[in-house]
């Protein structure tokens, strides 16, 4: 069964009395125990499908299911309490994750008012992320790694079922990045967290089972075992990835000569 | 967690505390303040009443006085222990003796008398008897319904009281007597009734009242006296209550409570109305403007919480859990500042009624204190709820946005305001003076403050809109400091806060400092016209021309002082030396037609006509008379001025009964000392059962005086009769229907005055209070020294050549323009006169200030100017944590190539903008609700009638505060400006926020 279901999901928001379009029918399954990553340029709504799959915010038209659940018959509370059970989010700066006068310790457990406080899993979770020894001190006082260890350790309080993280290596130097990483696959291992993780780093797309590449608010390639796939959209719309936009530029026209498992495009000589 | 958050973010903590413990504090001082000025008000009220008029006089006829008594001062703490009594009155029993008398115990009575001769009674049947009354140690008085038993009789005799002693009346104004008349008022026997025989209490227990043990009793009483120390404010509807059941007793019950309280009450209810106006006025406004605060700084510390609200949400917190977590530092906050500000008001206000009112006034702690501390705390729980509501409900995502989506300021907020200032300062406009606290005038009480707040809120709307124009300018010159600034100011929500708090609360300020100046400059004028002159020295009543001598020769110069006679009524009379007035008296030539005062009292002198003085021991008068029939009999009189005595003396020439001479004793006096003739009057009365008219014609033909054994002819004077100003020849008519009085001709028949208000066709008082003589305006003027109401201003030779007396209510004083009296009050006591006492202008304007308003008015300056500093602390915080919100953009100019300097002036001029536009705003906001309100809201506990009130406001100070508050509030900016930009560096680039 797939934690994730997106199916034509659009998302529109207002910005200074202009509509802009963040996501445009994406369609996209991501099943149980995953790890999946979200690449794309800036801007391209990678951190808006991230808010999506968070219950932060629903979609603007097309159906959301996270864990069999569509997102959009829940109720304030309900989402509220899916968000407290069964996501975790480590958001894109580390300290914005953490409540920075406060402990590491309290900070986890923080996230577990919601749910059901479990000194027993703080520890462990500090202890997995290394930082047993630093549960008294406040979380603003740690060096940019612990934090976001620290904050990965927090958005794992309550174990969900999905853990969505933004850019979670971006102000790390790479041992500490490669770490982060190893511990979203641990968890996922672990206690069969899906998980989704939007970033630049090529080494984290690499480490990562699955990469999903958002452009221009769809779906336009997905790489698995180390190989690209464009994704052929709802209406037969292909986005040509831009390393090949030499051969086809954008706005160049295109001929399509079909096979017998496809087609090949070729540029058409005007 | 909440403390270690309130550790966190300690600086906004603190300015939190401190911006909810000053309104609550200034909330609660306004109570606390005037439940210690009502107290004042009430103790004031009550020593300056007349005796009657501070406590009750209890009197029963059916015994069980105490327990009665006990029950009607059940609670009072203020009323002194009851002085107990009795008293029965009756005529002598024996013959020929129809005086009238009273048999009198009171507690203590023997202190309050001095004892002549003799002992005071202790035992029953004893007596103390006055001096006056005549009798001696030893005489027995008997009375006809005073009764006794004699050993072995069947019937009741009449008691015998003994004379042990005999006493001599103490000062008329003892309280210890509750203004009883139990003495002849001049000490003179009487024929009619004899001065109290005190007896001792014993006397009740042998004696039975009109002869029969069933028949009647002695009358019981109490004296109930109110302790001013032991009052306060509170005890006000205790008394009115006690004066109520007062007023009700004597229908309900035996007993008979005597009391001018209801006079006293009177005055200090109008006296609390007008200190409850203003005070009303202060602390809503000072709630208000509380509330302003607080609903701007708490706003500011849960949005600085918006980070672990959103975290909260974003860990799956529900929306209740969220909110109460939202909450939980500005409550702890508020709730902490609670009993802070309620212990600062405490403190604050001890500290005014320590130094603005009398030493003995205790500090209390009302209720109503708390209620109002509460209230101004009101406006920070509903800033922290919506606040935290808002946060608590708005998209999660909003909270990381690089950019936060702007909403629109409504206007139904701004439009509510708006309305009911204009609702207020139309009530306000159509109002006279307002006087009643009851809420019916709220709005228009509120207009001060309704003026600062639409104000405020009008120049938060226009200075986005004209900055916004002038940033176009600034598109194409003016260098990027300007154009950074201007463009900042408009795009509005800080500079709006800014602007709102800072012209609201300024406005305050400057309408307490206005009206401060104007009330003062009121006070002082109001007290210069009252007074009539720098110092009014009161002194015993004298024989006038007494008084005009004592101060020649205290003051040959005649440049110092004046005598002044004042009489009350209506229209009030005030009396002078008109040459020495002149000198000394306060004046404005704008309020009289453009005259000084030398001019307008040149005008007053009347005709320079000799009195007529005698001194001998017999006055015979040679008369001529129409022929009088035999139904009617006529009396000669003639009334004389006499040294010594205020009013006129009479004296009874003789029965007419033909042409011819009559003579009589002059009063003793004129044997040494001259006496002036004031009168020859008559009276006719009818001695038989004719109805027949009766009417006769009297001429004065030649007057002589015995002196030394020789009669001595008088230069006969111009005569006239006021009656009838034909007769000039010394004849005057008598009739049945009334009779001329003869007159020397030694004034005008309409005496030239100062007329100040609508005295119309009435006469004024005169001397002698017999209201005769109607004044001829010399000048007309809005206000004349020493008169405060409607009244006259006239010359002392003419208004004591028309009366036949002094009264006894009339007041004498010496008006001086010297600050110290302490020598003229020497030489006036060398000249004979008893200084009773001296009252200053500044006393005057002294004693206005300390009135209700005046109090309230120092209370809403003292208010007004600390919420503005604070107003001013709360705008730089406030523009500090805006322009560090935006440090990444500032940094990223820099990045870009904009120098340190443009971003200098950029942010000083934005602060700059915003200070300058919010202190004028709240200039022109407070001196337009001073215009408006100054006039409207009382100034004096009673309404002045004279002089007319300018209600000027003095430039200096408010010029003063604002040009203050602009330097501070520049030095401020200049300073956060240079932290600000000292803060900036380009590495931040790296770490904000997405």
């Amino acid at each position: 069964m797939s934690m994730v279901r997106c199916d034509g999901v659009v998302q529109i928001y207002r910005a200074q009395d202009v509509e802009v379009v963040a996501l445009r029918d994406v369609d996209l399954v991501i099943d149980r125990g995953e790890t999946v990553a979200l690449l794309g340029p800036s801007g391209a709504g990678k951190s808006t499908l991230l808010w999506l799959l968070a219950g932060l915010s629903r979609p603007s038209a097309g159906r959301l299911w996270l864990d069999g659940v569509e997102v959009g018959r829940l109720d304030q509370r309900a989402l509220d309490r899916l968000r407290a059970s069964k996501i975790g989010v480590v958001l894109q700066n580390p300290s914005r994750n953490l409540i920075g006068y406060l402990p590491a310790a309290q900070n986890v457990a923080f996230a577990q008012r919601a749910v059901r406080r479990d000194r027993r899993r703080v520890r462990d979770l500090l202890s997995r992320v290394g930082l047993d020894d630093a549960g008294d001190r406040p979380a603003g006082r740690m060096s940019g790694g612990e934090q976001q260890r620290l904050a990965l350790a927090v958005a794992l309080a309550n174990s969900p079922r999905l853990l969505l993280a933004d850019e979670p290596t971006s102000q790390l130097d790479p041992g500490a990045g490669r770490r982060v990483i190893d511990l979203i696959k641990e968890s996922a291992e672990a206690e069969g967290t899906t998980a989704v993780v939007v970033t630049h780093d090529v080494a984290v797309s690499e480490a990562l089972g699955r990469t999903v590449t958002i452009r221009d608010g769809r779906v336009g390639s997905e790489g698995r075992r180390g190989e690209d796939f464009v994704v052929v959209g709802r209406e037969g719309a292909v986005q040509v990835p831009p390393e090949y936009h030499h051969l086809l530029p954008p706005g160049s026209m295109a001929r399509i000569e079909p096979l017998e498992d496809g087609v090949v495009l070729r540029r058409a000589e005007s | 967690m909440i403390l270690r958050g309130l550790w966190e973010r300690r600086t906004l903590a603190l300015v939190v505390l401190l911006i909810a413990v000053v309104p609550i504090a200034s909330a609660a001082v306004a109570p606390i303040y005037s439940a210690a000025a009502l107290t004042t008000i009430v103790r004031d009220v009550v020593r300056e009443a007349p005796v009657d008029g501070r406590g009750w006089r209890y009197t029963t006829t059916n015994g069980g006085i105490e327990r009665k008594v006990a029950a009607f001062t059940a609670g009072a703490g203020f009323v002194e222990p009851p002085v107990f009594g009795m008293e029965t009155s009756s005529g002598g029993a024996d013959q020929g003796d129809a005086r009238a008398y009273s048999v009198v115990w009171q507690d203590g009575q023997c202190e309050h008398v001095r004892l002549v001769r003799g002992r005071c009674p202790s035992a029953a049947l004893e007596v103390m008897a006055s001096e006056a009354s005549e009798l001696k140690i030893g005489d027995v008085v008997r009375l006809r319904s005073l009764r006794a038993a004699r050993p072995g009789a069947t019937v009741l005799d009449p008691a015998e009281l003994q004379v042990v002693g005999v006493y001599r009346p103490g000062p008329s104004g003892d309280p210890f007597w509750f203004g009883r008349t139990l003495f002849d008022p001049y000490g003179q026997p009487s024929q009619n009734k004899v001065d109290a025989l005190f007896t001792a209490r014993e006397t009740r227990t042998v004696t039975y009242i009109s002869g029969s043990p069933t028949e009647g009793s002695w009358t019981d009483y109490a004296i109930l006296r109110i302790d001013p120390d032991r009052l306060a404010g509170t005890d006000l509807p205790l008394m009115a209550e006690m004066q109520t059941l007062a007023v009700t007793a004597g229908r309900d019950t035996d007993a008979i409570v005597f009391s001018r309280m209801a006079d006293t009450l009177r005055t200090i209810n109008a006296n609390a109305e007008t200190l409850g106006v203003p005070a009303l006025l202060v602390a809503a406004q000072l709630v208000g403007l509380g509330w302003l605060l607080l609903f701007q700084t708490v706003g500011d510390l849960v949005r600085a919480r918006g980070p672990e609200i959103a975290l909260a949400r974003l860990r799956g917190h529900g929306r209740v859990r969220v909110w109460r977590f939202a909450l939980a530092e500005p409550m702890l906050l508020l709730l902490l500042a609670v009993p802070l500000g309620l212990a600062a008001g405490f403190g604050a206000a001890s500290l005014m009624i320590g130094a603005l009112l009398p030493a003995s006034i205790p500090t209390t702690f009302p209720p109503m204190a708390v209620a109002a501390g509460l209230a101004a705390t009101l406006g920070g729980v509903l800033a922290a709820t919506a606040s935290a509501w808002r946060i608590a409900t708005r998209p999660i995502t909003e909270e990381w946005r690089r950019t936060p989506r702007r909403s629109a300021r409504g206007w139904v907020l701004d439009a509510v305001v708006l309305a009911v200032t204009a609702l207020g300062l139309t009530e306000l406009l159509a109002a006279g003076v307002i006087a009643d606290a009851s809420g019916e005038s709220v709005s228009a009480l509120a207009v001060p403050g309704l003026m600062a707040l639409g104000v405020a809120l009008l120049a938060s709307r226009v200075l986005p809109v004209v900055s916004g124009w002038l940033f176009g300018l600034t598109r194409r010159r003016g260098g990027l400091g300007p154009f950074l600034a201007l463009r900042q100011v408009a795009r509005g929500p800080v500079t709006a806060g800014s602007v709102i708090v800072l012209g609201t609360a300024f406005g305050l300020a400057t309408f307490a400092v206005a009206a401060w100046t104007a009330t003062s400059d009121d006070y002082a004028r109001v007290a210069a016209f009252h007074n009539g002159a720098p110092a009014a020295i009161t002194v015993e009543p004298v024989e006038p021309d007494k008084l005009t001598a004592a101060v020649e020769a205290a003051d040959p110069g005649g440049a110092l002082a004046a005598p002044v006679i004042k009489m009350s009524g209506t229209p009030q009379l005030v009396v002078s030396d008109p040459e020495r007035l002149a000198r000394v008296a306060h004046w404005d030539p704008a309020l009289a037609g453009g005259k000084d005062l030398a001019e307008a009292m040149a005008a007053l002198p009347g005709p320079d006509v000799a009195r007529v003085w005698l001194r001998g021991e017999r006055l015979r008068l040679r008369l001529s008379h129409d022929h009088l029939t035999q139904d009617w009999e006529t009396q000669i009189k003639a009334a004389f001025r006499v040294t010594g005595r205020v009013g006129p003396v009479p004296i009874t020439i003789g029965k007419l009964r033909g042409a011819g001479s009559y003579e009589w004793n002059l009063p003793l006096p004129c044997r040494q000392v001259p006496c002036e003739l004031r009168r020859i009057h008559g009276e006719l009365s009818r001695i038989t059962n004719s109805f027949e008219g009766g009417f006769i014609q009297v001429r004065v033909e030649s007057m002589e005086v015995l002196r030394d054994g020789a009669w001595r002819q008088v230069p006969m004077p111009a005569w006239r009769v006021d009656q009838d100003p034909r007769r000039t020849d010394g004849s005057f008519a008598l009739s049945d229907t009334g009779a001329q009085v003869l007159r020397p001709a030694t004034y005008d028949q309409e005496p030239a005055g100062i007329v100040v208000g609508e005295v119309g066709a009435r006469a004024m008082p005169g001397l002698d209070n017999a209201f005769t003589h109607r004044v001829r305006p010399a000048v007309i003027a809005a206000a004349a020294p020493g008169i405060t109401g409607a009244g006259v201003l006239m010359d002392l030779e003419q208004a004591d050549s028309i009366a036949y007396g002094v009264h006894e209510k009339a007041e004498f004083q010496v008006w001086t323009r010297q600050a110290g009296t302490a020598a003229l009050e020497a030489a006036l006591t060398r000249e004979g006169l008893r200084v009773v006492s001296t009252v200053r202008q500044e006393d005057l304007a002294a004693g206005y200030a300390a009135e209700g308003p005046g109090l309230a008015l120092m209370l809403l300056l003292v208010s007004a100017l600390a919420a503005a500093v604070l107003a001013l602390g709360r705008t730089v915080l406030a523009l500090h944590t805006a322009a560090r919100r935006r440090g990444y953009e500032l940094a990223a100019l820099e990045a870009a190539g904009a120098k340190v300097p443009a971003l200098r002036v950029a942010l000083l001029l934005e602060q700059a903008i915003t200070v300058l536009a919010g202190t004028l705003a709240g200039l022109l906001a407070g001196l337009l609700a001073a215009e408006a309100a100054l006039g409207r809201i009382p100034q004096f506990a009673e309404p002045v009638v004279t002089p007319p009130l300018p209600h000027e406001v003095a430039a200096l100070p408010v010029a003063l505060v604002t040009g203050g508050a602009l330097a501070a509030t520049l030095l401020c900016a200049l300073l956060v400006s240079e932290l600000l930009l000292r803060g900036i560096r380009v590495e931040r680039l790296r770490d904000t926020p997405a």
